[in-house]
């Protein structure tokens, strides 16, 4: 790991030591943008390649006002009402004591594991003609709610109970002491929240090319298809980026600080405490009625379509793409995790040059697949080494999803308790033994859990895996795709489920629910 | 633990990176292998490369995509292009490579198996399979029948009229229109067919489904994909193919071709492939199979279907549907891709 490279001599003086480390850590930093800044480079490049005239036959047509009024509508819908129910299920889920709260808690995240296409093509196979922008609403709240409840969750373990008591014994009502003390609490997490469901819906790819809705990523998909000068998909590509840009900016400035003042909240039970009949029926029905749409119906289905599919079904091609699919994933994760360390790591000791870093890779994690995959497959055809190999897929896969992992390093760091470094000092150790000795070991899981996110984003991936994968290379997601494609809903749907089921160990760990307080949103 | 822990992940990537070095040589030790970028869709040709293989023993790295996106990639890979062979569904894609010079020029023993209204004037393609562009109907809605590509934009089809943009066979129809009518006449059609609220798909074969299920009536396809979708789904389909008048520019007649690359390091084997192709009994299996027309034997076509001659398709050559690009930036103008 980088970090090793921070260890010194015991005796050299440990200020000149101090600042060599920090110096590494810049470099490796930097190293990491530099990765990050791969795809910008190729897709300006590739933006401003063909004639210039082209840009503005792209943007000034009508279609491309449609492209961008359809997004914002879609993404707008998807975001108010996954957080409203994200919310709401959290908030069930928190207060209302149902019996086996955390047992469901586990189930209303699962769909985590569930991609956009997996549910879009379950959803279209029990609907045939399922289709156009109410439906891709529909398909996107499904898949973006887990999001917004994994945050609310985890920020209402935190928030403090004993000022609602007191706030209930002054007379509040439910509603007005949620408002007035409970929402500020969980504010800033929730609105992470919902900024990753916005990123997450002008990123989607799977639900609105297999809907037909235009959206930007669709009509990105459909130039690069269907036209010989890329430059056009390049320009459409680079708006995109621009709308994640300003989106990312606008929730960082909204963010307000959170005026939390910790009571004794460890001391207080954090059992659920509402049993009247009617909240218990009210937050049984809500819950219920997500998980049929969200994860029965879908899995039921695609149980079926599975043992209609038994007889022909290819096991050994089944396993090889299962291997190949955890294969390029691991790998991606592990790049992820090398790149995230030394910026967490960064980060995390309040400097400048890290929250610099922290940011503009936010905004790499705002490059849809589709995106990185078409700069990507620019830089690799200059770079024939790499051109269709599993390890420039596993690099896209980093540079993708290396901003979730940066949450975690830097989370993970900060958790370690500041006094134990000091005395670590005092003991006479550098701050990179310290960094080696006492935060490396206590970051572990930290970092673990980091490396189990990455690797459970990459394995859903599918457009940048379709541009990138090397010839004859097939990932769970990749032939679920050509089999749905070609209208094989039942060859489909051994892909699928095993590749929920795989997702879902990983989704089950990182969240699981005895341990949400290392959970949580974690791209802020 | 710490150690552990760091020692466990070398392990991993050693590893990794170990198997991924190995995996590669031993693919390449194992005899000889061909990179195929195929525009042809997997369901249609798979079978045959797997038999071919089965044959010879040469092994098939295939890359499935559209048409006009894996020509893109050709032109943009260029002399890096890992592909030893390209397969088009449609003569202008091959057309657009070619003319960049990246083909090479193919043995005429395979040349001259196929008639010459069916490869390259340039020498460096050739045809696999004929198809006709023909119009998709639901027979119980479409009383009165398009007798022209024209007729489309008649209010009697507003909305109900389905098309490809994206799909090299669409555009290789639209190029036969400028072609013959020049930019601005067919600009006014789309644009016209636009006003009728025609409807966007990505795939001939999502048209015909649509026809199926009820969403639209009419579609501009290639002849065959009514039996591909009647046999994904596995039961009959409520939907017919209907040709425009003879002589129509709407009944174009296309072909899925073959070409191998300049700089390809197989060119041996990526010829043994297209003569396989070419092979009376294959050309038979595509008929069969498929439903498609034999490029090499005149008579052999799918049972029920015109022959060319019937059709009386526009005498159009095929070498010169390559300026796909003016095409492309027209649908791009008019937000049909």
């Amino acid at each position: 790991m980088k970090t090793d490279t921070l260890s010194g001599n015991n005796h050299l003086n440990s200020i000149e030591q101090r600042s060599s480390g920090r110096k590494l850590l810049v470099l490796f930093s930097f190293f990491a943008l530099t990765f990050a800044a791969i795809p910008f480079f190729y897709l300006i490049k590739g933006a401003f390649s063909g004639e210039l005239d082209l840009i503005k036959t792209v943007l000034l047509r009508e279609k491309s006002l449609e492209i961008f009024a359809t997004t914002i509508a879609l993404m707008s819908c998807v975001s108010v009402i996954s957080t409203f129910l994200g919310v709401s299920l959290a908030w069930c889920l928190h207060n209302v004591n149902l019996r086996s709260n955390s047992l469901l808690a586990a189930l209303v995240i699962l769909p985590i594991a569930i991609p956009s296409y997996v549910y879009t093509y379950s959803w279209m196979s029990i609907i045939p003609n399922l289709q156009g922008f109410a439906a891709a609403v529909f398909i996107l709240i499904l898949t973006t709610t887990p999001y917004i409840t994994l945050a609310a969750l985890s920020a209402l373990r935190r928030s403090d109970r004993a000022q609602l008591e007191v706030a209930q014994t002054l007379g509040l009502n439910k509603w007005r002491s949620f408002y007035l003390i409970t929402w500020p609490q969980i504010r800033n997490t929730v609105s992470a929240g919902t900024l990753l469901v916005a990123l997450y819906v002008l990123s989607d790819f799977g639900a609105v090319s297999l809907l037909g809705v235009d959206t930007f990523t669709r009509a990105i998909e459909n130039l690069y298809r269907g036209s010989f000068d890329r430059s056009a998909a390049a320009i459409l590509a680079l708006v995109l980026v621009a709308i994640s840009a300003i989106l990312i900016t606008i929730e960082s400035n909204t963010r307000q600080r959170s005026k939390v003042i910790s009571s004794s909240n460890k001391l207080m039970p954090s059992s659920a405490e509402i049993n009247s009949q009617r909240s218990r029926f009210l937050a049984s029905l809500l819950i219920g009625l997500y998980l049929i749409f969200a994860l029965i119906a879908p899995l039921l289905q695609l149980l079926l379509r599975f043992i209609s599919a038994l007889p022909g079904i290819d096991y050994a091609n089944l396993f090889k793409t299962a291997l190949s699919t955890i294969f390029a994933s691991l790998l991606g994760s592990i790049i992820a995790l090398m790149l995230a360390l030394p910026v967490g790591l960064l980060s995390s000791q309040a400097s400048r040059i890290g929250s610099f870093t922290d940011k503009s890779l936010l905004i790499v994690h705002a490059l849809p697949g589709i995106v990185m995959g078409l700069s990507l497959v620019a830089f690799g055809s200059e770079l024939p080494i790499v051109y269709q190999t599993v390890a420039l897929l596993a690099f896209s896969y980093a540079l993708l999803f290396m901003a979730k992992a940066v949450g975690f390093v830097r989370t993970s760091f900060l958790r370690v308790p500041k006094n134990l470094m000091e005395i670590a000092a005092t003991l006479n150790q550098s701050k990179a033994q310290s960094i080696r000795r006492v935060m490396i070991p206590l970051a572990t899981p930290g970092l673990f859990t980091a490396t189990l996110l990455v690797f459970l984003s990459a394995m859903k991936e599918l457009p940048a895996t379709l541009m990138l994968r090397p010839t004859g290379f097939e990932t769970l997601a990749t032939e679920m795709w050509s089999a749905t494609a070609i209208l094989q809903f039942n060859e489909a749907a051994p892909y699928a489920l095993l590749l929920v089921l795989i997702a879902a160990i990983p989704a089950f760990l990182i969240n699981r629910p005895d341990k949400s307080e290392e959970s949580g949103v974690n791209i802020s | 633990m710490p150690t552990r822990f760091k020692k466990s992940l070398a392990a991993t990537v050693i590893g990794i990176l170990l198997g991924s070095t190995l995996s590669s040589c031993a693919a390449s030790d194992q005899g000889q292998s061909l990179t195929i970028y195929s525009g042809r869709s997997e369901s249609f040709i798979a079978p045959f490369f797997k038999e071919f293989t089965a044959q010879t023993g040469i092994e098939l790295n295939i890359r499935y995509g559209d048409s006009s996106a894996l020509a893109a990639q050709i032109l943009e890979e260029g002399e890096n292009s890992p592909a030893d062979l390209f397969i088009s569904q449609d003569a202008g894609s091959l057309g657009a490579v070619s003319v960049t010079g990246v083909f090479s020029k193919l043995e005429s023993s395979l040349l001259d198996r196929v008639g010459s209204d069916f490869r390259s004037s340039n020498d460096d393609w050739v045809g696999l399979t004929g198809r006709a562009r023909v119009f998709a109907y639901a027979p119980d809605r479409v009383s009165k029948l398009p007798t022209s590509y024209q007729s489309l934009i008649e209010n009697q089809y507003n909305g109900k009229v389905g098309i490809a943009p994206t799909n090299a066979s669409f555009q290789a129809f639209v190029t036969t229109l400028i072609q013959y009518q020049g930019l601005a006449t067919t600009e006014m059609w789309l644009q016209k067919m636009v006003e009728n609220n025609v409807k966007l798909f990505e795939k001939n074969s999502q048209i015909v489904t649509a026809i199926d299920s009820g969403l639209i009536d009419l579609g501009l396809v290639n002849h065959y994909y009514l039996w591909e979708v009647s046999e994904s789904l596995n039961r009959q389909i409520n939907v017919k193919n209907g040709f425009f008048t003879a002589g129509d520019l709407g009944n174009l007649i296309n072909i899925s071709g073959a070409a191998i690359l300049n700089q390809s390091t197989n060119k041996e084997a990526a010829g043994e492939l297209i003569e396989y192709l070419l092979s009376d009994s294959v050309q038979l299996k595509f008929v069969a199979d498929t439903h498609e027309y034999s490029v090499v034997l005149v008579d052999a076509r799918p049972e029920g279907l015109p022959s060319f001659a019937e059709i009386k398709a526009p005498s159009v050559d095929l070498s010169r549907l390559s300026d796909i690009s003016q095409t492309q930036k027209l649908l791009i103008k008019l937000g049909l891709i």
